[in-house]
């Protein structure tokens, strides 16, 4: 009796501790496959890409269709396209965020709508402000093809993960601080910018950066609206291409376009890249690396 | 010093002037001026934009812009006056004889094989069973005993397009043994393997051949694969690459045109892999 009991114990172990082996196994080899799957991307775009570049080929105009000659003009137009995405985008972002976060009872129907648009906003794919904004800024607003409708869509695009990041930001900010400036009789609006944003301006300063990750990475939504020409952009209402566009161009449409294709991709990664590793070091300086972005009790 | 250098300027940019006009026949040619916004085909972008590049070269106050999207969005465009001209890479439909189109150069697929192949002509139904496997090997077909290479085009590649529309096959029902990307890529593994087959872009393929690599051009439908027949649109499995344009166009919008259509541009053409269209007697060109 006492016997088997032990058995059963020591079966029930032995079946406990196999279990505990797979599933450690199981979540190491996850993790392990994606780390190995974000390696062998790089290494394939580095092995086929690194070649190409060179000084020349970052500065210089395009030649060939792409095939030969640099993307000089191009990462201009990419620059441009994301500063007018961020001059529209961050002042509406903050505006929304500490409206939400100040403002408007957290509880209130109107807070829980605005959260509401912007989770739809964000799940809309990317296609479909490409459309939008080639419907409503390039033709309605007859921008046309160029830089700045670009820029506005990609702005509309980012909202929802600005603003997002943003609320979160400054909802950590510790209520002790407002309540102790408040008991030294400082008003709202000082509070806010004496106290508040300086000190999430770190956090708001990373999800600035993960946005400028997203506007970078973007094809459809400017392949409509900031458009195609790989000329040198003279005004924000000349069509300029991205980087992005220009990799989907030369790996589509250009026949012996391909390396061409992975030295642009090397560059495009490159810039995102520094831009993950520059939101690492804002979030850890912050100390607020494992936030999640869903925050809102609505 | 500063009056000297702006009068300086001044008459070097008459000087430049004077050379640019003198020699040019059409008279209001160097006062051209304005925008012209082109939209549409994709594969026709690359031309139009190395074109619109040389055209802008010649005058200096002419801007064009070249976008994509599609033959179809260039076509919409064209209708709702978005664009000035439309890039379509097919012949324009039947609902669509309000717009005109101008053809600048033409795409040609033509199968290739090796040289030492003793076959004369394929049948579409036999290039379909190669293709999909069920011939493998060239006795099937009429040949010498040896198995059948196929050599096929990578994904999103414009001639596996045009092969695979004009004979109905679905990609994923292709068998190939060898998958290549470039038509280079397929001249070379064809002109390495005896048994093999592959299709190719006939303007490449001819160049090739020329310069004496050892590969052969299969006629299709009793039509010789020739840039002059696919010029001409006599070589079945071609597409015209076509400008389109509705009723009431620009001077600079025709000029444009007319540049495309010059032999002016056939060095660009060629160097995109299309097969340049010649008006009148130089078709042999």
């Amino acid at each position: 009796m006492n016997d088997s009991g032990t058995a059963t114990s020591r079966v029930i172990g032995v079946r406990h501790h196999r279990r505990e082996v797979c599933v450690t196994v199981a979540v190491w080899t996850a993790a392990m496959s994606v780390i190995g799957l974000l390696i062998w991307i790089l290494t394939d775009i580095a092995v086929r890409g690194l070649a190409e570049i060179d000084f020349g080929f970052l500065i210089s105009d395009m030649q060939n269709a792409g095939r030969e000659g640099g993307i000089g003009p191009i990462i201009l137009s990419t620059g441009l396209i994301l500063l007018v995405c961020l001059v529209v985008s961050i002042p509406l972002s903050f505006g929304t965020a500490i409206a939400l976060t100040e403002r408007i009872g957290q509880e209130t129907g109107f807070a829980c709508n605005v959260r509401r648009s912007l989770d739809v906003l964000a799940g809309v794919p990317s296609i479909v402000f490409g459309l939008f904004g080639n419907a409503f800024f390039a033709i309605t607003l007859g921008l046309g093809y160029s830089i700045l409708s670009g820029g506005l869509t990609l702005a509309c695009m980012v909202l929802p993960i600005l603003i997002r990041t943003s609320e979160q930001a400054l909802r950590a900010v510790p209520a002790e601080y407002q309540y102790a400036a408040a008991a030294l009789g400082m008003k709202r609006t000082t509070i806010l910018f004496r106290v508040v944003l300086p000190v999430a301006m770190p956090a708001l300063a990373a999800g600035v950066v993960l946005s400028i990750g997203r506007a970078l990475a973007e094809t459809a939504a400017l392949l409509f609206t900031s458009g195609y020409v790989a000329r040198s952009p003279e005004s924000l209402l000349d069509s300029g291409r991205s980087l992005s566009v220009h990799i989907y161009d030369l790996a589509m449409n250009v026949p012996g376009g391909g390396a061409r294709a992975y030295a642009t991709a090397c560059v495009l990664v490159a810039l995102l890249l520094m831009i993950n590793l520059a939101t690492a070091f804002l979030l850890r300086m912050t100390g607020v690396r494992h936030r999640s972005t869903t925050g809102g009790t609505c | 010093m500063k009056y000297f250098l702006s009068m300086s300027f001044v008459l070097l940019c008459l000087t430049l002037a004077g050379c640019t006009s003198s020699p040019s026949t059409n008279s209001n040619s160097n006062e051209l001026s304005g925008q012209l916004t082109l939209t549409g085909s994709s594969t026709v972008a690359p031309l139009a934009a190395e074109i619109a590049k040389r055209f802008e070269r010649q005058h200096s106050k002419v801007r064009i812009d070249v976008q994509t999207g599609g033959s179809g969005k260039g076509i919409a465009d064209v209708r709702r006056g978005v664009a000035d001209i439309g890039m379509a890479s097919r012949r324009l439909a039947s609902d669509e004889t309000d717009l005109t189109a101008h053809q600048i150069a033409a795409d040609g697929v033509g199968l290739i094989v090796h040289q030492s192949n003793s076959i004369a002509e394929l049948s579409p139904d036999q290039i379909i069973a190669i293709y999909t496997d069920k011939s493998n090997n060239w006795q099937d077909v009429g040949g010498d005993d040896k198995k059948i290479t196929v050599v096929h085009k990578a994904e999103g590649r414009a001639t596996l397009e045009v092969f695979l529309k004009h004979f109905g096959i679905d990609n994923p029902s292709v068998k190939s043994d060898v998958i290549v990307g470039e038509n280079e890529h397929a001249i070379k593994t064809v002109a390495g393997t005896e048994g093999a087959i592959g299709y190719v872009s006939i303007g490449t393929a001819e160049a090739d051949i020329e310069s004496g690599v050892p590969i052969r051009l299969l006629p299709l439908d009793g039509v010789e694969a020739k840039t002059v027949n696919v010029a001409s649109g006599a070589f079945p499995m071609s597409r015209p690459l076509n400008l389109v344009t509705a009723d009431p166009s620009s001077q600079l919008a025709m000029e444009f045109i007319q540049f495309c259509q010059s032999a002016d541009v056939h060095d660009l053409v060629k160097s995109q892999y299309f097969v340049p269209i010649t008006k009148g007697s130089d078709i042999a060109k």
